[in-house]
Parts: structure tokens; C-alpha cells; sequence
């Protein structure tokens, strides 16, 4: 007879006793969410204990659940250890999802529109508890993903692991490889900074090359003729939808076939030609269930927990300054992973090297299974194939390099000095000058030639200075300069920079051993350094490089016969003076110099 | 080694994912525990680089007329690096002093009466009486010419304060209206009114300065970003101080300029005044060009076609001279005005009467604004559409 009008829970209560009842109850619940272990196969599996009773029912979850059924139930103990694979497939997919939690939550604070993104980043970084620490996870992931997604790919070519019957995975690998990339590059764009901006225009301005339809495929990635409000909507889209989806479709497809192939052994485990990875021997076979789950779950944590600590104390993602289609900042870059195309596309034609060669390329690493027909996977009879990958990568990190600004961008020595001394935080570095200590930025005006006379003679030289400029009219030339810098400076006499301002001097000497550097060029060079003060917490810091200006081709400094270089003179036949500004302000609550 | 698992056993695997996600906890705490301070820390710091790039902007797009330290460029445009423009007070101190004198001049008055109508407690009494006592300590025997002394040394005070302030006060300051916002009507805060200002520009201001403060946003069609609006603000708002001097208020080249007060191109003008039989009287001698008074009554600085060519806000200016003809001198109010003289009320003096259907919504401030000249040719304007 029931408790209630129907058989329930009670009737076990009273039946079994409630301890009892409570257990068994539990046992079931478990042996149901776990699609087939009881709490005492859990148990017996944590332990490393063999399973007690027969059917094995580590085995059931597998056959019979959701989550493992794409999991094999046992792999080959050869396949479970650091080689062959590093992990590396499986840092891939750790890192998807990684990505997409981070990702989901940052969602939460961002608004596709160029009028709110950068506000929604100042928002994360100032007002969001955790905000700052998710975000540089986000960004330290999606470094890391491509990084290890392409390290993946090095190791299935270099064990062969691409031969027949592979040659569709590695297919899809390929595609997964370019996914991320764009994943990657996509987000690239999001904070809507100076960094991003121009990464990304660099970036798409390569669809532009396409042949016949550039113009068109560069509309409709930017969603204009210029990265703007559409194009940043059609950014996030893409890195939010379109291609996660793509790449959870492929990933499936990816892992499917892994499985449905066995994972590839060690070359040297098997015959050449042969493919045994299905046939596991039973002393060969390590079970899912317990050994393999708690190997990932346990690198799961230890990779997390590696990101977590790299985040806390050694990276931080970067935010410039808000994005200017007006300002192009010197030295922009794509991305590292696109920094080949970028050094590529400097050896000339914009089609050739910027569409057509990366296509080729990938084109051909897609098709590599199918046109490489070589049975053999031991590394001594792939020779001719690993030199082949060496050249490639050496082609690779030399591509890479001439993608730096520092590689083949001709800027003059003036600018690129004054850049170098006072521009903002970009890609972890800033401007020589913006370090120094706010008190150290002491309000007067010092000069390089400071540093050029012999020790103990800086007075003397500081002294020279002044007088010279009165003689040569410069000091009048300095002056009309500053005013039109929108600086009014009454008369400028230059001092030595004092001596409780070390951080100060060791600018200007750097300053001043930059100019001399480049003193091909910038003949009778001098630079000044001009403080004033602005606010009550604020000061403006000028900088102006002058020098007698020669006549350069091409980057060279043109010679007369005797080795000297040419003058460009004036109309009276007298040298012309030139002189090149710029300036910055700096703030006491800057903080440059933490 | 390596094709095997890097910890064999599967309780030191299970013992290090412990160690680790523990880890994890910490180090999250950790971050969590510390995010006020650095969040504090950051906006400091975002605030400090706003204000370095408002500074950039300030002198590419500011300084050309409100002068590179914001002293304001006479005759160009106002000071915003200025006293007046945070509301400080000079005479907030002294007020306050009076005040408190004032006050004690009336606690004085009221124990007096209390003490002289005789029916209270003797307790209360003694309690007044050491009240008094305290304050004939303070002040001396004499209470209320003590504080009348001190009264007409805080005048001084403040006339001495005036004297120092003469010359901006010379250049249009007024010291005893020291908050511009507060002059204006102006019910937010400052950042609010700045951006407001930044954003819009000033299109009115060209009928007193020499050239109108443009609209900067690109919202309302200029060059600069909201987040560049914003930097800008925030970098005019960096002048703020705790303390300001008049040595800070005599730096100032130019106040801002209200219409109709002195410093304004309209006080040059000869007002009619807002006497309505005198101004008839002048009339009389005057003779109206309507043509020229089309010119007036169409442009800045007057511009009253801004209002009367929207119906919904003011009558129209085809319908006044056949309006008032009609329909206005009827009104037994009106009885004995002629045409003019009503337009000349309505001018002059708008509060008046107001047409059915109408708020006072005209500045009451013509009568200082316009000659009779001007008014003799805006009357014939008006008549003109009879």
C-alpha cells in the first residue's frame, strides 16, 4: 500500500529506512547523469581500483551518454604521454573553450559602435570588478590559440600524421588554422583604439589587392570605404558569430575524424605504410575512463592556472588611445601572425604578395596530403620534405621580421628621433621621455650640447649654445617655430638640466647620442628640450631637432667628390637651417613611470 | 618517459588538478581583493592622460582665441581659466562673516524683548542675562556698536578687496555676481556646461563677439570626437583650483560678455528706454525707414524674425500692423493709444499684454537695446504690411 495515491519516494522511506532510501535514491540519480557509473564505479575509478562488477560500466558513458559519445573509450597508451602530440590538439580545443567562457562574459560589456566601444573599454578597466583580469585572459587565449593551433600543425606535418587516410583532417586542420587567425584578427579590431584601428586597416587593405573584385571585397568586409560604425558591426559579427560557428562545426568535424581514423602512432611504432592505430592492443590500451579524464581535467587546471598567473603579474592587454582614422601612428604593424604577409608584401607587388602568395600558400598546405602520396612517416625517409619545411619556416620568421617598421620604412632621422623620444604607449613601449618622474620634469630649457662637451665643460658648452643662437639669428627661427606650436616662450635661455634630475638627464643624453647618431644626416645637429609649465599638475615638454639640411636620395646622403656631403643652400647661397618640432604634455597623475 | 603520462599515478594527478584549481581561487581572490584600489587607480591615471590629450587639443584648436594659458584674447573671446567661470566668490568669506553678525545683531534684539516684557522664568532670565554677558565679552559693553565696528571693518575689507579687483572689474567683472553658470541660469554642472558648449558652439555669440564659437562634435556637424569633447572638458576643468586669487583674476584678458551689459556691443546704443509717452514724444522728430528697419528687424543682433516667423511661438510679422489696427485698439484697455504707440508698448515693455494665446516669452531688455532711430525704422517695417 502506497503513502500517497501513487507509488513515490515514501513508499522506499518506508520500505528501506531513510538512510537507505536516501543512498539508493542518490545511486540512481548518479548511475542516470552519468549514463551508466554508480557512485561505487566512481568511486573504484578515482581509486585506480579494475571495476567490480561486469558489464565494465566505464564503458557506458561512452556507448550510451551525450557528453563522451565522440570519445574514445580507450587510447593507445602510446598516444597518452607529451610525444608525440604535445597536447597540442588539445590545448587547441582547451583553448576554444576558454575563449568562448572569457568571451561570453567580456560580452556582457561591449557594444559594437565606434561612438561606445572604447568608452566600454575605459568601463572595463575602471569600473567592472575582475574586468581588467578577463580580458587579459581573453587576449593572452587568443595570442596563445593561434600560436598553438599553428604549433599543432608543425607537429602532424613533421610525424607524418597528415598520410593517408588523414588527408581530410588535416584538411579541416588547415581551415582551422585560418579560422583562428581570423578569429584572432577580428577581435582585434573590438576595442576600438589607436592599436586596433590600424592593425585591422592594415590588415583588410590587403583584400583590397584581390584581383578584379578588390574593391569590392574591401567594401564589404570594411562596410565602406573606410573602417567605421558598419565595418566594426561586421568585425563583431564575424568574431562573434559567424566564425565560432565555423569553428565549432569544424572542430566537430576535426575530432570526428581523429577518432574515426585512431590517433596516428609514432612513426617509428609501426611499419612504413602501415596504419594500426585502430587495432590497441589490450595491453596497450589506456581507458578514458578514469586515466585520460583525469589527465585532461588535471591539465585543464594547470593550464588555467598557468593563464591566471601570467595575467596576474606578467601580462596585460594593451588599450591605446582612442582610434583616429585621422592620425596615422608611426611604426603601425598587423598583427604577429600577419606580420609575414605585411614583410611579404614589402618585396613589391600588393597583389602578388599580398593575395595571391599567402593564398598559394595556404592553398597548397590545404591540398599537401593529396599531392604528397609518400607512404613512408619515419623522419629519415621524409628528407626531402622536412627541408622543404625548414626553408619555409626560415621563410617564415624572415618575412616576419621585414614586417617590423623597423625593416625598409624610410622615415627621416628627425622624425624618427622625435618619435622615438616622446611617443605613447604602443605595443608595451613608450617614448624616452614619458618614463621620467613628473618632479624630474623640472620647467626650464636644456639642450643637447650639454652632453656632447668633455666632462665638466657642460656649462661652458650650455653657455656656447646661447651665444651661438643669438649670433646665427636661430634663437629667432626657435621662437617663431614654438609660436606656431602654440607656444609662447618670452626668451629662451638654455641652462644645463639639474643635477637632482637623473632620469631627466638620462634622456637628454639619449637624445642627444640619437641625434649624433645620425649625424650623416643631420649635420651640425642640435636638439633642445623646452618644459613649461601648463596647468598646476601639467606640463608641456617641446622638442625641437635642427640641423643644416643636406641633400638625401633615396635614404643616402648625397657626396661631392671629395667625400663631403652637398649643401642645400638658399638663394643668397647660405645653408639652410632646418628645424623639426614636436611636443607632448605630461601629467603628474600620468603614471608612465610605474 | 615522454609517450607516457606525465604523472603516472592518478592520485598525484587528481592531488595536482586540486593544488591547481586552488590556485586558481587564490590568485582570483587575490585579483578580486585588489580590484577597488586598482580601479581607483586606473581612472587617476585615464583622467591624468585625458587631461594630456585635452592639453593637445586645447592648443591645435582653443588657444587661437581663449589665449594659450585661458586667460581669454580681449575682444576675442572669454577667459576660461578664471575665477568667475568655477563660481568662485572673493566676498563668500566676508559674507559669511556678516551674516553671522547680522544674526547675532537679531539673537541681540529678541533676548532684549524677551528681558523687557517680564513674564519669564527667573531661570531664563539668568540664562539671557550670561548669554549678554558673553557677548559683551566679545563685542564690549556697547553689543551692538561693537558689532556695527566690525561690521563697517568687514566693508572696508571688502572695499578694500573691490579696489584690488578694480581692474577686472573695469574689464566687465562684477563681484558680486562671481558665478557665471549661476548668471546664466544655468542649472547643471560645469563639465555638463562645457561639453554642452563645446558640442553646440555659441551661433548667437557673433552679435558680440567678433566671430561665433563654432559647433566642435561632430554630432552637430564640427571635427571632434565625443570622447575628444570630453578630454577637452576635462582639461578646461583642470584649471579649477582650492584656492583661487585675485592675482589669478587680474590675469584675466576677458570676461564673458552678457548682452545689454557694459562690455557689450549693444551698450554702445543709446536706449530708448521703456517710457512709453517719452518715447512718443521722441518719435516725433523721427522719421522711419522701413527699409532699414527690414535690415534690423531681420538680422543680429536683434533678429526678431527668429520668433515672429513661427506662428506657434510669437504673431506674425505680416499680421501685426493690421492686427493691432483691428483687433487690439478695440480693447477698451487701448483706449486712446495709436497704432504706434501699442507697437512701441509691445517693443519696450512685452509683459504688458500679451496676445491671447501667447506666453511672455520676449526679452524685456529692447528699451536698452535700441535707438529711436531703430525703432522709427522697425515701426515703419511693421506698418509697412498694412
Amino acid at each position: 500500500m502506497s503513502v500517497l495515491p501513487f507509488p513515490s519516494f515514501l513508499d522506499d522511506i518506508k520500505e528501506k529506512g531513510l538512510k537507505k532510501a536516501l543512498f539508493e535514491g542518490a545511486n540512481e540519480v548518479t548511475e542516470r547523469l552519468t549514463a551508466g557509473m554508480n557512485i561505487q564505479d566512481i568511486r573504484e575509478a578515482l581509486r585506480g581500483e579494475n571495476p567490480s562488477r561486469r558489464p565494465n560500466p566505464r564503458l557506458t558513458p561512452h556507448a550510451d551518454g551525450f557528453w563522451l559519445h565522440m570519445r574514445p573509450s580507450y587510447f593507445h597508451r602510446d598516444m597518452t604521454g607529451l610525444y608525440p602530440t604535445f597536447r597540442l590538439g588539445w590545448l587547441s580545443t582547451y583553448f576554444v573553450f576558454f575563449e568562448t567562457i572569457t568571451g561570453i562574459i567580456l560580452m556582457l560589456w561591449y557594444t559594437p559602435s565606434p561612438d561606445i566601444a572604447y568608452g566600454n573599454m575605459l568601463n572595463i578597466l575602471s569600473n567592472v570588478p575582475l574586468g581588467q583580469f578577463v580580458r587579459d585572459l581573453h587576449r593572452l587565449g587568443a595570442e596563445a590559440m593561434v600560436l598553438i593551433v599553428f604549433l599543432h600543425m608543425l607537429r602532424t606535418f613533421y610525424t607524418g600524421s597528415y598520410k593517408k587516410p588523414r588527408q581530410f583532417t588535416w584538411f579541416t586542420g588547415v581551415i582551422l588554422l585560418i579560422l583562428t587567425g581570423l578569429l584572432s584578427f577580428t577581435g582585434y579590431l573590438l576595442p576600438w583604439d589607436q592599436l586596433a584601428l590600424w592593425a585591422v586597416t592594415i590588415g583588410a587593405s590587403m583584400a583590397e589587392a584581390t584581383p578584379l573584385v578588390g574593391e569590392q571585397v574591401n567594401l564589404l568586409v570594411r562596410g565602406g570605404p573606410e573602417l567605421g560604425a558598419n565595418g566594426l558591426l561586421r568585425f563583431y559579427l564575424a568574431h562573434v558569430l559567424l566564425l565560432p560557428a565555423f569553428l565549432f562545426i569544424f572542430t566537430g568535424v576535426h575530432y570526428y575524424k581523429v577518432i574515426v581514423h585512431g590517433h596516428s602512432l609514432p612513426p617509428r611504432s609501426e611499419n612504413p605504410g602501415e596504419d594500426t592505430a585502430k587495432r590497441v592492443p589490450l595491453d596497450k590500451r589506456v581507458y578514458f575512463i578514469p586515466e585520460v579524464m583525469t589527465n585532461e581535467i588535471m591539465w585543464a587546471a594547470v593550464t588555467t592556472f598557468i593563464l591566471v598567473v601570467l595575467c596576474v603579474w606578467f601580462y596585460h592587454a594593451p588599450l591605446e588611445s582612442h582610434a583616429d582614422p585621422q592620425v596615422t601612428p608611426l611604426g603601425t604593424t598587423a598583427p604577429w601572425y600577419f606580420l609575414w604577409i605585411q614583410g611579404a608584401l614589402k618585396l613589391g607587388d600588393k597583389t602578388f604578395w599580398g593575395i595571391i602568395f599567402p593564398t598559394a600558400l595556404l592553398g597548397f598546405l590545404a591540398v599537401m596530403p593529396y599531392l604528397d602520396v609518400t607512404v613512408s612517416r619515419r623522419f629519415a625517409h621524409r628528407r626531402f620534405a622536412f627541408s622543404v619545411s625548414f626553408v619555409m619556416l626560415a621563410l617564415l620568421v624572415v618575412t616576419s621580421y621585414m614586417g617590423l617598421p623597423e625593416f625598409g620604412v624610410a622615415t627621416s632621422p628627425d622624425t624618427e628621433i622625435l618619435h622615438e623620444m616622446t611617443f605613447e604607449p604602443a605595443h608595451n613601449h613608450m617614448g624616452v621621455l614619458r618614463p621620467v618622474p613628473f618632479d624630474q620634469v623640472v620647467v626650464g630649457n636644456y639642450t643637447t650640447r650639454e652632453f656632447e662637451a668633455e666632462a665638466g665643460n657642460a656649462q661652458a658648452a650650455v653657455a656656447a649654445f646661447n651665444e651661438e643662437l643669438q649670433t646665427t639669428g636661430q634663437a629667432q627661427q626657435l621662437t617663431n617655430l614654438l609660436r606656431e606650436q602654440h607656444l609662447a616662450v618670452p626668451a629662451l635661455r638654455f641652462t644645463t638640466v639639474p643635477a637632482d634630475a637623473p632620469e631627466l638627464r638620462h634622456a637628454m643624453e639619449t637624445f642627444a647620442r640619437k641625434i649624433q647618431a645620425e649625424n650623416q644626416e643631420l649635420v651640425n645637429g642640435w636638439g633642445v628640450l623646452i618644459v613649461t609649465q601648463n596647468q598646476e599638475n601639467l606640463r608641456r615638454l617641446d622638442l625641437v631637432i635642427s640641423w643644416d639640411e643636406v641633400l638625401v636620395e633615396n635614404g643616402e646622403v648625397v657626396r661631392d667628390e671629395n667625400g663631403n656631403p652637398v649643401f642645400v643652400l638658399d638663394e643668397n647661397g647660405n645653408r639652410v637651417r632646418r628645424m623639426t618640432p614636436a611636443h607632448f604634455f605630461l601629467h603628474r597623475n600620468a603614471g608612465y613611470y610605474e | 618517459m615522454l609517450q607516457r603520462m606525465l604523472i603516472e599515478k592518478i592520485e598525484n594527478r587528481i592531488l595536482v588538478g586540486i593544488l591547481m584549481f586552488l590556485g586558481i581561487m587564490v590568485l582570483t581572490g587575490w585579483v578580486a581583493i585588489n580590484e577597488p584600489g586598482r580601479m581607483a587607480a586606473f581612472e587617476q591615471q585615464h583622467l591624468a592622460r585625458s587631461i594630456q590629450w585635452g592639453a593637445e587639443l586645447y592648443a591645435a584648436n582653443c588657444s587661437t582665441c581663449h589665449g594659450n594659458e585661458g586667460y581669454g584674447i580681449l575682444g576675442r573671446a572669454p577667459a576660461l581659466n578664471s575665477p568667475q567661470l568655477f563660481g568662485h566668490d572673493f566676498f563668500a568669506s566676508l559674507n559669511r562673516q556678516a551674516e553671522r553678525l547680522n544674526d547675532t545683531k537679531n539673537e541681540l534684539a529678541r533676548l532684549q524683548a524677551e528681558l523687557d516684557s517680564g513674564s519669564i522664568t527667573r531661570e531664563r532670565q539668568a540664562e539671557i542675562q550670561a548669554r549678554i554677558a558673553a557677548l559683551q565679552a566679545t563685542y564690549g559693553d556697547d553689543i551692538v556698536a561693537g558689532i556695527d565696528t566690525r561690521l563697517a571693518e568687514i566693508e572696508q575689507e571688502r572695499q578694500s578687496l573691490r579696489m584690488q579687483m578694480q581692474p577686472a572689474i573695469d574689464k566687465g567683472y562684477d563681484p558680486d555676481n562671481p558665478d557665471r553658470l549661476a548668471t546664466l541660469g544655468w542649472q547643471g554642472t560645469l563639465d555638463a556646461f562645457l561639453q554642452t558648449t563645446l558640442v553646440h558652439g555659441r551661433p548667437t555669440s557673433e552679435s558680440y563677439w567678433p566671430q561665433a564659437m563654432v559647433a566642435w562634435s561632430q554630432r552637430a556637424g564640427g571635427p571632434l570626437r565625443d570622447d575628444q569633447i570630453e578630454n577637452l572638458s576635462n582639461y578646461i576643468m583642470n584649471w579649477n583650483r582650492t584656492e583661487w586669487t585675485i592675482e589669478d583674476l587680474l590675469l584675466v584678458q576677458q570676461f564673458p560678455i552678457r548682452p545689454g551689459l557694459p562690455g557689450a556691443e549693444m551698450a554702445q546704443i543709446e536706449g530708448v528706454g521703456t517710457n512709453v509717452e517719452a518715447i512718443m514724444a521722441q518719435l516725433e522728430g523721427v522719421t522711419g525707414d522701413p527699409l532699414n528697419g527690414q535690415t534690423i528687424y531681420n538680422n543680429p543682433p536683434l533678429a526678431c524674425v527668429g520668433c515672429h516667423a513661427i506662428e506657434a511661438v510669437a504673431p506674425l510679422t505680416a499680421n501685426q500692423w493690421n492686427d493691432t489696427v483691428n483687433v487690439r485698439l478695440n480693447e477698451p484697455q487701448f483706449a486712446g493709444y495709436t497704432p504706434e504707440m501699442y507697437i512701441v508698448e509691445s517693443i519696450v515693455n512685452p509683459g504688458a499684454y500679451l496676445v491671447p494665446g501667447y506666453s511672455n516669452a520676449m526679452p524685456a531688455d529692447f528699451g536698452q537695446r535700441i535707438d529711436i532711430q531703430m525703432l522709427a525704422d522697425i515701426i515703419a517695417y511693421i506698418k509697412s504690411y498694412e
